[in-house]
């Protein structure tokens, strides 16, 4: 069950252009199916490719192929309290997945700037191979990851969490959320589920730079 | 879609409602939809027979969490 929230643009970097995005809460079984039917087969390859090459998966920006995302949309649909959905959709394909928690555990804000107050964590965040550089040769649209941290900014926002979000990132996605979205990097967990992860947030602050850049 | 409801609280939870409140940047139905959040967190992990700790800033203590 998904219900459109929003229309974004995403840039063509084939033809140049824009184009319309629907930006959906929630999921249904056609985002699952072109991941599973469009999305795992293209990161298999690469990541047969990766080591016959003896490149890492995060040299290939490909260490989330193995995320199995229906298990984690039936645990967010059976715990719609704490968690939410989005999908974004373009030119008849899903072009970026995201779940978000809203409360519990990890939704307690680390930045020196405003210490325990709550944010929404980023559980996990990807877009498209096709839309990877590193991954593929040439990158199909620009703007997907970013317009889902906004989501992520926006329903802060929504829930009076001032736009503060947190997520631990990827090795290969940390530069990305460091200078592509301009979170602050508190360093790496030394212990606990995400061990040896950097922890990225965005403050109260940076979520207001964040939004006021045109993107 | 979002219900209303009426919460009759004493001075001296008000009193720790609207502190928190105010250290937090939180309005008050934020604040109790958080609380209520945290709360189903940590009652779910233990429904599932998990136990939950606080420990004190130099790790000398350890205590576990109960709820109701």
């Amino acid at each position: 069950m998904k219900e459109l929230i929003d229309r974004v643009f995403l840039l063509n970097r084939a033809t140049g252009r824009f184009e319309d995005a629907d930006l959906y809460h929630g999921l249904d079984s056609t985002n699952l199916a072109h991941i599973e039917g469009r999305w795992r087969p293209l990161f298999e390859l690469r990541r047969r490719e990766a080591k016959a090459s003896l490149q890492t998966l995060a040299e290939v920006n490909a260490e989330d192929a193995h995320w199995e995302w229906g298990k984690k949309a039936l645990a967010a649909l059976n715990d719609p309290f704490l968690f939410d959905f989005f999908v974004l959709e373009c030119g008849g394909s899903t072009q970026a997945i995201m779940m978000t928690r809203k409360g519990g555990q990890d939704c307690f804000s680390r930045h020196p700037e405003h210490q325990r107050v709550p944010l929404i964590y980023v559980e996990f965040l990807a877009t498209a191979p096709w839309n990877r550089p590193k991954l593929v040769a040439e990158p199909t649209y620009k703007g997907a990851g970013r317009a889902l941290v906004g989501t992520a900014v926006s329903l802060s926002l929504e829930e009076e969490f001032g736009g503060r979000i947190g997520l631990h990132s990827l090795p290969g996605a940390e530069v990305f959320y460091r200078d592509a979205i301009g979170m602050t990097d508190l360093g790496a967990d030394s212990e606990g589920v995400h061990k040896g992860l950097r922890y990225f947030e965005l403050s109260s602050s940076d979520a207001a730079t964040f939004l006021s850049v045109q993107h | 879609m979002k219900r209303t409801m009426t919460l009759n609280l004493s001075d001296a939870e008000m009193s720790v409602l609207e502190t928190m409140c105010e250290e937090k940047g939180l309005s008050k139905t934020a604040l109790v939809r958080q609380a209520l959040r945290l709360y189903k967190s940590v009652d779910d992990r233990l429904a599932r027979g998990e136990k939950v700790f606080v420990e004190s800033a130099d790790k000398s203590e350890k205590v576990e969490l109960m709820v109701l």
